[in-house]
């Protein structure tokens, strides 16, 4: 941008939270995206110190979330969008706070994996990441005149095949043996936080698809 | 002395002008964050001034030279009534044309003078207030139907961008006619019968309409920025611009038309591509009913004052 639009614009608009709001958007992305990685990273290490450092990219998240949420308060964009927008964030914080559940019943509560479980966790821990990705990719779209619909639709197909792993491990562990309520609880708790980041993101996607076509 | 009083009357309406039409200029871009309120008063305050200064003399005319032979008793009962209707307007929040009322008011004053009234051009007046709103209707219809075609195509953070910068030039050029047209037929009627100069004239009521935006049209412009969070902005550029380039190519043949009435023909247009439910054919009745009743009543009052005056004075 020339020098004398920039001082056009900060004389007329009083500077651009636009372009604030949606770097900090790609940041909480970025954000959501590396709590993913990390979790497959700590978990094919079985790392529990590595896994619990998740508990610090939610907490950046919640400042990145927050930060997007005053900035849209403050003015940025048409007020016709600030909703959808302000949605969007909140669910990509539900992704992250998710991941962090799992996280945190892996890492906290010394929860031991058989390694048939251990694998299907990884293959979603894996679809996961792929997930994010494409969300990251779908934002784009909101720059270029390419489909969203086709991003969406990836997204789908990913989240339909975390269902049918979520669906596969609750069928073994129901022939598992398990010793304690409590044991039974984190796993239990700990697989559907796992599964739930998928579904999140799903809905995520959706609002991104209204955020499109409420300005059209 | 006499000669203050249609000088004062002429600068109690522009202060009236401002206060509320800065609402009409730059209350959505204001409601939608697009300029803080401080930047839009001087925004609107500078073109005022550019539009009178620019534009404003073929209004001026129409409505000083063209329409009624006046003298300083029609111009003291005429201006001091149309000042007294537009402030009792505002404070009763009853949406009445300035244009119609100070026209209304001249020419009941110069009827009960006796003084020659222009019939072709008073014709020409009221025609331009039939058909201005019609003419608004299809250029935001038009627009509408443009922006459909052609921005509607763009990605998301375009159209945001593009929409921000056209709701602000809609302004702009809301705030431009209100100089050019508006003003301009407040001021008229002082200029031509020579009680002030042009350029005296335009600063000063300039002026007074800023000082009017500065003092008193933030909470008008807090209620319509509170109440348009979910404003759809390609209808709300499309009916505002429409009417905008109405008022302007009024402008340009030195007809008086008011913003408000283009404005909702604007409205009507873009909301009959939306489907008629959404256009509120009982508000349309009551703002139809009013468009009659204003000239006729500013009109008739004017008459009866002139009289009185002119038996007891």
């Amino acid at each position: 941008m020339r020098k004398e639009d920039v001082l056009f614009e900060k004389v007329l608009f009083g500077g651009k939270p636009e372009q604030k709001v949606i770097d900090n958007i790609r940041n909480h992305i970025r954000i959501l995206y590396s709590a993913c990685e990390l979790f497959k990273d700590a978990l094919l290490k079985h790392d529990k110190a590595l896994m619990l450092s998740i508990t610090d990219l939610e907490r950046e998240g919640d400042i990145v979330r927050r930060e997007i949420v005053s900035n849209i308060y403050e003015g940025a964009f048409l007020p016709f969008l600030r909703p959808s927008i302000c949605r969007f964030v909140e669910i990509v914080d539900e992704a992250v706070d998710s991941i962090e559940d799992a996280a945190i019943g892996y890492g906290s509560y010394n929860l031991n994996l058989d390694k048939p479980t251990e694998e299907d966790c990884l293959r979603i821990a894996d679809l996961n990441i792929k997930i994010c990705e494409m969300l990251s990719i779908a934002f784009e779209t909101l720059f270029s005149k390419e489909d969203l619909r086709e991003k969406s639709l990836v997204i789908r197909i990913y989240e339909k095949k975390v269902d049918e792993i979520k669906f596969e491990v609750l069928g073994k562990l129901r022939e598992t043996e398990i010793n304690n309520f409590w044991d039974g609880k984190i796993l239990s708790d700990f697989i559907s936080s796992l599964t739930r980041v998928s579904d999140i993101i799903e809905d995520a996607s959706d609002y991104l698809y209204i955020v499109n076509v409420s300005l059209r | 002395m006499t000669e203050l009083i249609p000088l004062a009357a002429c600068l109690l309406i522009a202060f009236g002008v401002g206060s509320n039409d800065t609402s009409n200029a730059l209350g959505i871009c204001i409601g939608a964050g697009i300029i803080k309120l401080r930047r839009a008063l001087f925004l609107f305050g500078f073109f005022v001034l550019a539009g009178i200064l620019l534009q404003g003399q073929k209004v001026m005319k129409t409505v000083g030279k063209g329409l009624v032979d006046t003298n300083l008793t029609i111009l003291s009962v005429a201006l001091t009534v149309s000042a007294l209707l537009i402030i009792l307007s505002n404070w009763k929040r009853l949406p009445l044309s300035t244009h119609q009322v100070i026209i209304g008011s001249l020419t009941g004053s110069g009827v009960a003078s006796g003084a020659d009234v222009n019939l072709l051009s008073l014709v020409e007046i009221v025609l331009s207030w039939i058909i201005s709103p019609v003419v608004a209707f299809l250029l935001s219809y038009s627009l509408y139907r443009l922006m459909e075609k052609t921005i509607s195509k763009l990605s998301l953070f375009n159209i945001e961008k593009i929409l921000r910068r056209l709701l602000l030039a809609g302004g702009i050029l809301v705030s431009y006619n209100t100089g050019a047209n508006e003003l301009a037929t407040v001021l008229g009627p002082v200029i031509y019968s020579g009680l002030s100069g042009e350029m005296q004239a335009s600063l000063l009521g300039s002026l007074f309409v800023f000082l009017g935006a500065f003092i008193l049209s933030s909470r008008v412009i807090e209620t319509i920025g509170k109440g348009i969070t979910v404003l759809d902005p390609y209808s709300g550029f499309a009916a505002q611009f429409g009417a905008g380039s109405c008022v302007l190519l009024f402008t340009f043949f030195g007809m008086p038309v008011s913003t408000t009435y283009c404005v909702i023909g604007g409205i009507s247009g873009v909301g009959m591509l939306k489907g008629m439910k959404t256009v509120q054919t009982s508000l349309i009745k009551k703002i139809i009913a009013n468009w009659v009743i204003a000239p006729v009543s500013a009109f008739l009052i004017c008459y009866f004052v002139t009289l009185a005056v002119k038996r007891f004075f």
